[in-house]
């Protein structure tokens, strides 16, 4: 083995260190020679026949140097290099053969490794921080009665506690980090123009405790944490893009919510920031300006460093050395159940304590279990797909190195080596494989960015050395199987082949059509499991398309707004009041108002505690009821399209000084009241304080997205209401509301040259992406649907047709002997639906269980669905007819005695 | 081609080069091939090519090194030297050698059985 190694690396230099080495090896033969000549002179020979003599004595030099030659670089270089010749010679001689591989190989590898890509970054990669095993992201399963938060329940947790469990949990690190706003972003500006960017507010020692170095200057230290510093860190993503990766960008101005902050450092490249769903643009300690309150909520009663029941920071948390994962959240659960209640009054007999859990430190922190559930059920599709495609490029290699039987024959019979021929359609298979490889990966990386947006990623999707290397294994697996699978057939025919007439010679062999058989049935099989999900999917996909509204989302404008400087309820009604009045002088809008939420958004607020005219609401015990409830502006459901059913819609007199005033749904007032006829009741809290007047009811509609099932509701106007320092504008307008766009960016510029709009986008396009994964999911399980099924027809037609030529003699009898065309048509097709029966009698089961599997990803179609699984047989049916028939009418249309004669 | 010459033994070459080299010290192609036809008595025919054909094998396996040099008769040629592991390979091979040609000495000893 060591010797061969040896001879191999000795070869390969040879290779490499060629023309020198071969001339002094000449020069090495021509003194041997010349030697040799004067011995044989001494011995009395005269020059000319001592040289001959020496010649004699040493033999072919020619030969010895061609010997030489081929020892030394050994045979196998240059036997591939004319291999490869002759593999791209074949290729190019059946140039339809060998696109349609390679585009075959192209979309099964590539959209495996597009789909494996993004299942990796979601579920597997590690944030690139250091040592990131023994990082977690820390969560909690419940709030303690009296606090609240803004964010998800189980990853808020209040400030105090966080300080505290800091100090005494034992974990080498505790690490917080909040938010700008909702969206996490908030406005920044660099130079002239506002815009908005993603930051967090951070712990000190944020940086040191994850182990995330820099680019430049430098990270946080405790210090910035306790001083609340005016400083930042940026990523080196923005460096890049906002000042252009200038080295003495450490010093200058950042200016985040008109506040100035000065640039200490930029982060190390690759990372963006924990949780992954939107890269970070910045970080700056954690603040204690009410304007940077967590979240960006108003700090009407106070900031998260003062409001102990405000659960609004996300931790992170380092495990010690030498401590294992276990035994550190034992430790810190005790003390985390201790910290919980700081600040809380007291705990009540009968709680849930709060429970710590711990959860690795992936790039995304695994939550969204459905999602993950959706790339699994993806990548299985895909992987069928790479299966049928794998199939068919095999059968087409096997019925096209059939036609190539003779070929090996002749070539076995004249001296080839069976090694030889395995060699030469290994060689022909990769080159294939590098073909289909090369444009796989070009599909994969457009394919990964789709999919990107599909998710609502836009950080660190990028193929890394982890899927480089699982497409490469798929490739070798796909060249080998492609090499060798035709082989045995190839090498079996033997010699003695080629000199037996080609009809009898080319006879398919039983085992090698029951072997054919199989791969169509499973084909067929794998077809119909793939039709059943893509006509799940789709009918999900038209149900949702096809859910009502409630509502005209169309030719609406929504857009938020955040003015910087609002202290107070007064400041925040006059200036969205005054803003209001504005929007509607704009030429071409036809109703403008405000949303806290931003229907389809998914943001809601959910409340509890209800009594009507002071009483229990319906037999529902006060504090159980539970309702939904948004801040809006005067003139709502007009702008949003929702017919008021009864009562009327909130208009400018609904001010602060007039009567409280309320409009509910029609679930609500069903539930709540018992009937429809709500106007004129009185809404309160569970205690009976805060009497509000219900003066609407308005049709149901959705509120958080498309999905969501009625819930009871109400709405409230923003001059009744608190502080608001952000609302959504909804503007109705004629025509295309994105065309409005750019006249009110240069309306707000007016109002104030710091305030950009917060995401801007048609309110139509807001319902839209509340589906958008659902949507992406369904269409694209349609895509591999329709894919696979295309795959399977051509591999079926090719198959197919294939038999029905190499059939074409025995047919030529059978006409001959009187069989009647309709009767050959016949046979070719009966042969071809036997198959396809089989086949839907093995994938209708398996339907079943895999449609079971994606029973969550649908809506409104039962797993089950008749329907589907008739389109799905359907589907096969007319794929096999129509792969088998255009063959078929060929059989029928055989000459019988050109059929016979060519032979 | 006289009857009493016979051909160099298949993979016997190595052995004798290895040998050679061994015993004399580095040496050329053409003094590797005098020494064997020196020893051989004429009995064997050399092509003396294939010498340098085994050289090449040798070498590939790290049997052998090579440099250049000046020959006696002041001409630049390359010398051969065995290798530790050379020696190594020469041991065993050696050993090999004398097994076999102990059992064939000892087959062909066997007296022939008359028939009655």
């Amino acid at each position: 083995m060591m010797d061969r190694a040896l001879v191999f690396l000795a070869r390969l230099k040879a290779l490499f260190l060629r023309s020198s080495d071969d001339a002094a090896f000449d020069n090495e033969v021509e003194a041997h020679l010349e030697m040799l000549a004067e011995r044989y002179q001494s011995q009395g020979m005269d020059a000319a026949e001592a040289k001959r003599a020496a010649r004699r004595q040493f033999g072919n030099v020619t030969l010895l140097t061609q010997k030489r030659k081929e020892a030394r670089t050994t045979m196998f270089f240059s036997n591939v290099a004319r291999d490869l010749r002759y593999g791209v010679r074949q290729l190019v001689k059946t140039p339809v053969f060998t696109l349609v591989c390679v585009l075959t190989l192209a979309l099964g590898v590539g959209a495996n490794t597009a789909v494996f890509s993004v299942m990796h970054a979601v579920l597997t990669k590690m944030l690139p921080v250091h040592d990131a095993s023994r990082v977690v992201y820390v969560h909690t399963s419940d709030l303690p009665d009296g606090a609240h938060n803004t964010g998800d329940f189980n990853t808020s947790f209040s400030y105090a506690a966080y300080r505290e469990f800091r100090e005494h949990s034992g974990l080498q690190e505790v690490i917080g980090y909040i938010p700008m706003s909702s969206s996490g972003k908030a406005p920044v500006r660099v130079g002239v123009l506002p815009e908005e960017a993603a930051g967090d507010m951070v712990s000190g020692n944020y940086f040191s405790g994850l182990g995330v170095g820099v680019e430049q200057g430098r990270g946080f230290v405790q210090k910035d944490e306790d001083d609340h510093a005016a400083v930042t860190v940026i990523s080196e993503n923005f460096w890049t893009s906002h000042y252009a990766h200038s080295p003495d960008v450490i010093g200058k101005t950042l200016l985040i919510k008109s506040h100035p902050f000065t640039i200490v450092g930029v982060a190390a490249k690759g990372f963006e920031g924990t949780e992954g769903r939107i890269p970070l643009d910045f970080w700056i300690p954690l603040q204690s300006d009410p304007e940077f309150n967590a979240w960006g909520n108003p700090a009407v009663d106070g900031t998260y460093l003062t409001l102990p029941t405000f659960w609004c920071i996300r931790l992170l948390a380092r495990i010690p050395d030498g401590v294992t994962q276990e035994q550190a959240l034992a430790k810190a659960q005790g003390i985390f159940q201790q910290v919980a209640y700081l600040g809380i009054a007291q705990k009540r007999a009968g709680e849930r304590v709060p429970q710590l859990s711990f959860f690795p430190a992936k790039q995304f922190d695994g939550q969204d279990e459905s999602f993950a559930r959706s790339l699994k059920t993806l990548m299985a599709m895909v992987g069928l797909v790479l299966l049928i495609a794998m199939c068919n490029i095999v059968m087409l290699l096997m019925a096209r190195n059939a036609n190539r039987q003779r070929e090996f024959s002749i070539r076995l019979a004249i001296g080839a080596g069976r090694k030889e021929i395995a060699r030469q359609l290994l060689t022909e298979s990769f080159l294939l494989v590098t073909l289909g490889g090369v444009t796989a990966w070009i599909f994969a990386l457009g394919a990964t960015r789709a999919l990107g947006a599909w998710a609502q990623i836009d950080s660190n999707l990028q193929p890394d050395s982890v899927v480089l290397w699982f497409t490469l294994c798929v490739l070798m697996l796909s060249a080998l199987v492609f090499g060798l699978a035709p082989l045995r057939a190839a090498i079996s025919s033997g010699p003695e082949m080629a000199l037996r007439s080609s009809a009898t010679a080319s006879q398919v062999t039983t085992r090698n059509v029951r072997t054919g058989n199989i791969v169509i049935v499973m084909q067929v099989a794998m077809c119909v499991v793939l039709l059943v999900g893509a006509a799940l999917l789709m009918g999900t996909l038209r149900n949702l398309m096809n859910i009502p509204l409630g509502q005209k989302p169309e030719g609406v404008l929504v857009f938020g707004v955040r003015p910087q400087h609002i202290q107070s309820k007064e400041e925040s009604i006059a200036f969205f009041g005054n803003l209001q009045q504005r929007l509607r002088t704009i030429p071409g809008v036809e109703a403008v108002s405000f949303a806290a939420n931003r229907p389809g958004s998914g943001w809601s607020s959910n409340n509890g505690g209800l009594r009507v005219d002071g009483h229990k609401p319906n037999g529902v015990e006060p504090k159980e009821a539970y309702y939904r409830h948004n801040t809006v502006g005067s003139d709502y459901f007009r702008t949003m399209g929702v017919p008021v059913l009864q009562g009327r819609d909130f208009s400018d007199a609904d001010s602060a000084t007039a009567p409280p005033t309320v409009i509910v749904n029609e679930t609500f007032a069903k539930k709540y009241l018992g009937t429809v006829n709500a106007v004129g009741h009185v809404l309160s809290n569970s205690k009976g304080l805060r009497p509000r007047l219900i003066v609407g009811v308005v049709k149901d509609h959705k509120y958080t997205g498309i999905t969501e099932e009625t819930r009871p509701m109400h709405w409230t106007v923003f001059m009744q209401e608190d502080l608001e320092n952000q609302l959504n504008v909804e503007m109705r307008v004629q025509g295309d509301p994105m065309a409005m766009l750019p006249t009110v960016r240069r309306f707000m510029h007016e109002i104030d040259p710091d305030m950009p709009l917060l995401e801007p986008m048609a309110q139509s396009e807001v319902f839209r992406l509340s589906i958008s994964q659902q949507i992406m999911f369904a269409r694209l399980a349609g895509c591999f649907g329709v894919l696979a099924v295309v795959l399977i027809s051509t591999g079926l037609y090719g198959t197919l047709s294939y038999r029905v030529n190499r059939r074409n003699a025995e047919i030529g009898v059978r006409m001959a002997l009187g069989a009647q065309r309709r009767q050959i048509v016949w046979m070719v097709l009966r042969g071809s639906l036997l198959l396809t029966a089989v086949g839907v009698v093995i994938g209708v089961p398996a339907a079943i269980a895999a449609s079971k599997g994606i029973e969550s990803s649908l809506y409104g179609v039962k797993a089950l669905d008749v329907v589907s699984y008739l389109f799905a047989i359907a589907g096969v049916t007319i794929v096999a007819l129509a792969a088998s028939g255009l063959p078929a009418g060929r059989a029928g249309s055989v000459d019988p005695s050109t059929a016979l004669r060519a032979d | 081609m006289a009857a009493d010459k016979s051909e160099v033994l298949q993979g016997t070459l190595d052995l004798m080069i290895l040998k050679t080299l061994h015993a004399l010290g580095p040496l050329h192609g053409f003094g590797i091939a005098r020494r064997i036809e020196q020893l051989s008595d004429d009995v064997l025919t050399l092509n003396e090519g294939t010498v340098y054909t085994s050289l090449l094998r040798l070498q590939q396996k790290s049997w052998i090194a090579s440099e250049w040099g000046v020959s006696e008769n002041n001409r630049r040629a390359r010398f051969y030297r065995i290798t530790k592991r050379g020696l190594k390979q020469l041991a065993i091979e050696t050993e090999n050698w004398e097994r076999i040609s102990g059992v064939i000495g000892r087959v062909l000893a066997l007296e022939t059985k008359v028939e009655p």
